[in-house]
């Protein structure tokens, strides 16, 4: 009967309980009304919302300043969190959230369940590999969200900014300054240093429809799962790249849309009634069609401006009108 | 109405180059919000507003409206061009069709050229005949829809009432049109009849010519080094 309690209770508490920021839109306009999503569930569902007291800090961080959201700011509506707000200066924002550490008692083969299907594998293997299996566990877990947005057309340096989460995803290069077909690296840190050789899962969302991108499982052939299509390794689904020993990792953006990457670094727990500790990071961000991007990733010299901002529209106005006044007075001339 | 010449090819001028002030007529993320925001009647605004900073769409029906004469001409003209970019905005868009909007604007912008060219008579000399007019409006009226659905479908519309939001655009599109296409008209058949009309003539069409080309370089650049 305890076995049973303990499997519903970690099916109901932890089963696709990952937790994202996300917005309806993520390119938004400078001093308007706004609105962050908290997506506690997958990335395409939330599953129920979080309680106001588990927040231990919500920031957002723009045109230089590190904002603390007041909870009060906070709204719930369809098992979705909701972060009203209003958006300041031009420039590419960061918001996080990080949750207080809750504990979990969870059976062996439930906790065994959870770590093959939510990604946990390097614990799964030492379990394996020590005859760990059939241990029950006692887990304490927090969550630690980001979602990088860009207000106005001005890229800024706040997106780079580390909120001091116990484990969170830094990117190297500014997201709305790239488009698809350029690499992301992104660097993870756990207590504010590079974490290595860690297994982190990364999807993109194209036109409010999920889809994983292109990836592999044991050499087998590259291939996607789309929206609705229920894969028999679900949880672990995307693409799925290691950190290497400065914490870092590089995917290439395949395509506009939504990118989300999430990882769960787990432990073992020293302290008293405990068995395992893990520290839960999702990142969420959208790259643009209309931007234009870095060539040569690795070289800031290379970047090339926006678009709209390299190729100003007055100077083609003004190259107009001196061409077109130009040949009038020619065509105007030589008639005469 | 007497309209002073310079100051009226001026004033044309300015109108037929004011959408280049918003150069690369892209997707906003102020649109995007308008969309998320309003019902249909934002997507009618943002098609007309599309339709207004469009200037390769304009730059190709001021050229259109050049070679034409009367009000039944330009009706007719107008409405093989709208039934055309109608015909691929609702349907592409619908279906989920997917073409490179570098090189569908690349292909768009060859149409201000051709338009150019012909006005020129540029076929004439080099001794050919110029393929019929209303066909090649309509066939171009295609592309320019294809390019409009492009861009349509670079926005997260959702799934509600999708059909109704493409039409919505679509209607958006047509009034933005007429808008734009009204002072245009004006200010043509105004001039029409002015002395120095032929050096405007030329001097706007010599322009076609070369903004299609630059529009089409510039175009084929972010096609080879945007992506």
């Amino acid at each position: 009967m305890k076995k049973v309690f303990f499997g519903l209770l970690a099916i109901v508490l932890l089963c696709s309980h990952d937790m994202f920021l996300k917005m309806d839109n993520y390119f938004l306009d400078p001093n308007t009304n706004a609105a962050i999503q908290l997506f506690n569930g997958t990335f395409e569902k939330s599953e129920n919302v979080i309680d106001r007291n588990r927040m231990l800090d919500m920031s957002l961080v723009g045109n230089g300043q590190r904002i603390q959201v007041d909870s009060a700011q906070w709204t719930e509506k369809d098992s979705i969190t909701f972060l009203n707000f209003k958006t300041g200066g031009p420039g590419t924002w960061v918001a996080g959230v990080s949750t207080a550490a809750k504990n979990i008692a969870l059976d062996a083969k439930s906790f065994n369940d959870y770590l093959e299907h939510d990604g946990v594998v390097d614990m799964l293997e030492w379990r394996k590999e020590n005859n760990a299996l059939d241990q029950d566990a006692v887990e304490k877990y927090s969550k630690h969200v980001k979602t990088i947005f860009q207000v106005g057309e001005e890229l800024s340096d706040d997106w780079k900014t580390a909120l001091g989460y116990p484990i969170e995803f830094i990117p190297q290069e500014n997201p709305y300054d790239i488009h698809a077909g350029h690499s992301l690296k992104v660097q993870l840190l756990y207590k504010g240093k590079p974490l290595a050789n860690q297994l982190v899962i990364i999807g993109s969302d194209v036109s409010g429809e999920s889809s994983m991108v292109e990836h592999s499982h044991d050499g087998g052939e590259p291939h996607t799962h789309k929206s609705g299509e229920t894969p028999d390794h679900d949880h672990n689904s995307g693409l799925q790249l290691r950190t290497d020993d400065a914490g870092t990792l590089e995917f290439e953006i395949t395509n506009a849309g939504v990118w989300h990457m999430r990882t769960i670094y787990m432990v073992q727990s020293e302290e008293e009634g405990l068995t395992h500790e893990s520290n839960w990071a999702t990142l969420t961000f959208a790259v643009g069609s209309g931007h234009s991007a870095a060539h040569g990733t690795d070289k800031d010299e290379d970047h090339h401006a926006h678009e709209e901002e390299s190729f100003p529209s007055y100077i083609f106005l003004l190259v107009s009108l001196v061409i077109v006044a130009g040949l009038f007075f020619y065509f105007k001339s030589k008639k005469k | 109405m007497y309209i002073k010449p310079v100051g009226a090819s001026f004033s044309l001028l300015v109108m037929l180059l004011f959408p280049m002030l918003l150069l690369a007529h892209d997707v906003s993320s102020g649109d995007q919000q308008i969309l998320d925001s309003g019902g249909l009647l934002s997507y009618i605004w943002v098609g007309a507003k599309h339709m207004l900073t469009g200037y390769d769409h304009l730059l190709f029906l001021a050229g259109v409206i050049f070679f034409l004469k009367g009000f039944r001409d330009i009706l007719k003209f107008i409405t093989v061009f709208t039934i055309g970019h109608s015909i691929t905005l609702l349907g592409g868009t619908y279906l989920g069709v997917q073409v490179n909007e570098y090189l569908i604007d690349a292909i768009i912008a060859l149409s201000v050229l051709y338009k150019g060219f012909e006005n020129l008579e540029g076929f004439k000399k080099l001794g050919t005949r110029a393929p019929n007019l209303l066909m090649m409006v309509f066939l171009f009226g295609l592309i320019h829809g294809l390019g409009l659905s492009t861009r349509l479908q670079t926005f997260d519309m959702g799934q509600d009432q999708f059909l109704l939001k493409i039409i919505s655009f679509n209607v958006g599109v047509e009034l933005g049109q007429i808008v734009a296409l009204i002072p245009i008209i004006l200010l043509i058949n105004l001039w029409r009849d002015k002395a120095s009309y032929e050096a405007f003539y030329k001097a706007s069409n010599v322009y076609l010519i070369i903004a299609g080309i630059c529009l089409f370089v510039y175009q084929m650049y972010g096609y080879f080094n945007g992506h």
